[in-house]
């Protein structure tokens, strides 16, 4: 369990991390999201020790990252950004000088590094020097650097940043493997990663938190209305009356008159009903046909972008 | 410390670094070896040491300890580092006792001359033994500064260029002020060449020594909340 409470990071004048809390249970995948510069990397440096924060405390597994040092360390696996590595160093080298400065046990060692270098796919090249690999593989023992000794809590600072589409399946789906066993927290500003892994979200800007839940409520939450979007081919205009006959209809919009005779609408309706039984029951009556019927969902994308303008409009 | 100090010498021997602080030494040494035994007969290995450590570590020195903390805060293996379950003080210790080991090899190999003297002459081996040993503490000395220097800097060259100022303004020293004539490390180094330990100039080089590394690990320690 990690709790951040009430932490402060000042640089000179600047606040970069503005009295922020909040809990991490153990066994939960915890996504820091924000955009660049929102405070996500000065906090993960406080969390893990590298920096002390200027006020407010951070508990790890009970011990205080600040007073307990070398204990709350010991239960944190960290990847930093920008996967810093020993260049001169073979992946297995690394691996192993990662695992002694974590006081892996001298007859532990040799099987602890085995199992991680096999868990991160980095077998066939563990004799390779660190500094000819590739990015997605530098990333990779950077990532086994943070899972060997088997900490409690794993943070990871960027982990997909600079791979390619592949690679970044292969991450997701060895943190959502992590997340089983480990407490991870992870930061990044690309919102997909966050539905597809984690449980729950963090949001934090210009170095405050602004939300604090599972993706789906956080979707659930700011969205508004219930958006359907029809394409249909519509001879004698009959879309514009169609709320004489559907009352429960807010508003009909043209998004797209596309070449083929169909046009495509945006049709909206209070959150609480869903209209999609009452146009297939409807249009066809109407002599329209319909082509594609589709409801349109929000996105966490959606509620980020509302989140941080609700926040904004409030200041002002 | 020992998990570091391993890390730091395998290091030092993995990159060019090593061998060049090696090598570096062994060429000062030799020059003065060919300049006054083999041109004038004249044998003195003290004062092959003395010399060597004037122009010698002055060369050696930045090389070793420029990148220590320099390197590593560049390349943000820092983090690494210090967020390990590693006290600084261990991180510090590892760190500076690997460069003092690279000294220690060097002067391991200079024995060599020793040998050459003695094939042909008697050479006193106590006279050498106790150089040796001032050389070593005056290579702690520096190196500690060094060490220092780098903590202070993302930029290794800055840290060498600091280290190296430190070592060359005592040359100059007693024409500048006379009143700091009196920590100039070569002059606590100058007795241990004729044979001699003096408790003043071993205490003066460990507490100098000391009082590096206390400083370059208070400061690291303030880097944190400062950072």
């Amino acid at each position: 369990m990690i709790e951040v409470k009430n932490v402060t990071k000042k640089y000179g004048s600047v606040t970069a991390v503005d009295n922020i809390s909040f809990e991490v249970k153990d066994g939960e995948v915890v996504g820091f999201l924000g955009p660049n510069g929102a405070g996500k990397s000065t906090t993960m440096n406080m969390i893990t020790g590298f920096i002390e924060p200027t006020e407010g405390q951070i508990i790890i597994n009970g011990k205080d990252i600040s007073k307990k040092e070398r204990k709350a360390k010991k239960e944190i696996g960290y990847m930093p950004e920008n996967v810093p590595l020993y260049y001169e160093l073979t992946v297995k080298e690394f691996v192993t000088y990662m695992a002694e400065l974590k006081f892996v046990k001298r007859q532990a060692r040799k099987e602890e590094v085995a199992k991680v270098l096999k868990e991160t796919g980095l077998e066939d090249v563990q004799k390779k020097l660190i500094r000819n690999l590739s990015r997605g593989y530098k990333q990779r023992v950077s990532l086994a650097g943070a899972l060997v000794g088997n900490p409690a809590v794993i943070i990871l600072d960027e982990p997909t940043v600079g791979l390619d589409p592949k690679q970044i399946t292969e991450i997701r789906a060895l943190i959502k493997e992590l997340g089983k066993k480990h407490t991870v927290i992870l930061s990044t500003h690309i919102l997909s990663e966050v539905s597809q892994i984690c449980e729950k979200v963090v949001i934090i800007n210009k170095g405050k938190i602004i939300a604090v839940d599972t993706p789906e409520n956080l979707e659930k939450k700011t969205k508004e209305a219930n958006g359907i979007s029809v394409t249909v081919e519509d001879p004698k205009n009959n879309m514009k009356n169609l709320k004489n006959n559907i009352p429960e209809i807010e508003s009909i919009e043209m998004v797209k008159d596309n070449k083929d005779g169909t046009k495509q609408f945006m049709i909206t309706s209070n959150a609480e009903v869903d209209l999609r039984k009452k146009l297939f029951e409807v249009l066809p009556k109407q002599d329209i046909t319909i082509f594609e019927l589709k409801k349109t969902e929000s996105t966490l994308e959606d509620a980020f972008i509302k989140l941080i303008d609700t926040k904004k409009e409030e200041k002002k | 410390m020992f998990t570091i100090y391993k890390k730091e010498l395998k290091s030092y021997f993995l990159s060019p670094i090593g061998y060049i602080a090696v090598g570096l030494f062994l060429a000062v040494y030799s020059t003065f070896f060919f300049l006054t035994t083999i041109q004038f007969g004249a044998v003195d290995l003290g004062n092959l040491y003395y010399a060597t450590a004037r122009y010698g570590l002055l060369l050696i020195v930045p090389i070793l300890t420029m990148r220590m903390f320099a390197e590593e805060r560049k390349n943000g293996t820092e983090q690494l580092l210090l967020t390990s379950p590693r006290s600084i003080t261990a991180i510090v210790l590892g760190k500076f006792l690997a460069a003092v080991t690279v000294v220690l090899i060097t002067l391991v190999i200079s024995l060599i001359y020793f040998v050459i003297i003695s094939f042909f002459g008697k050479a006193n081996i106590v006279t050498v033994l106790v150089t040796m040993l001032g050389f070593l503490l005056l290579g702690m000395a520096a190196i500690s500064f060094g060490m220092f220097a780098s903590s202070i800097t993302e930029n290794q060259i800055i840290a060498a260029i600091i280290t190296i100022a430190f070592l060359v303004i005592p040359w100059f020293l007693p024409d500048i002020n006379t009143a700091f004539s009196r920590i100039n490390l070569m002059d606590m180094f100058m007795k241990f060449t004729y044979g001699l330990i003096s408790i003043k100039d071993l205490v003066s080089l460990l507490s100098f020594t000391g009082m590096c590394t206390l400083v370059t690990i208070l400061f690291m320690k303030r880097r944190k909340t400062v950072k």
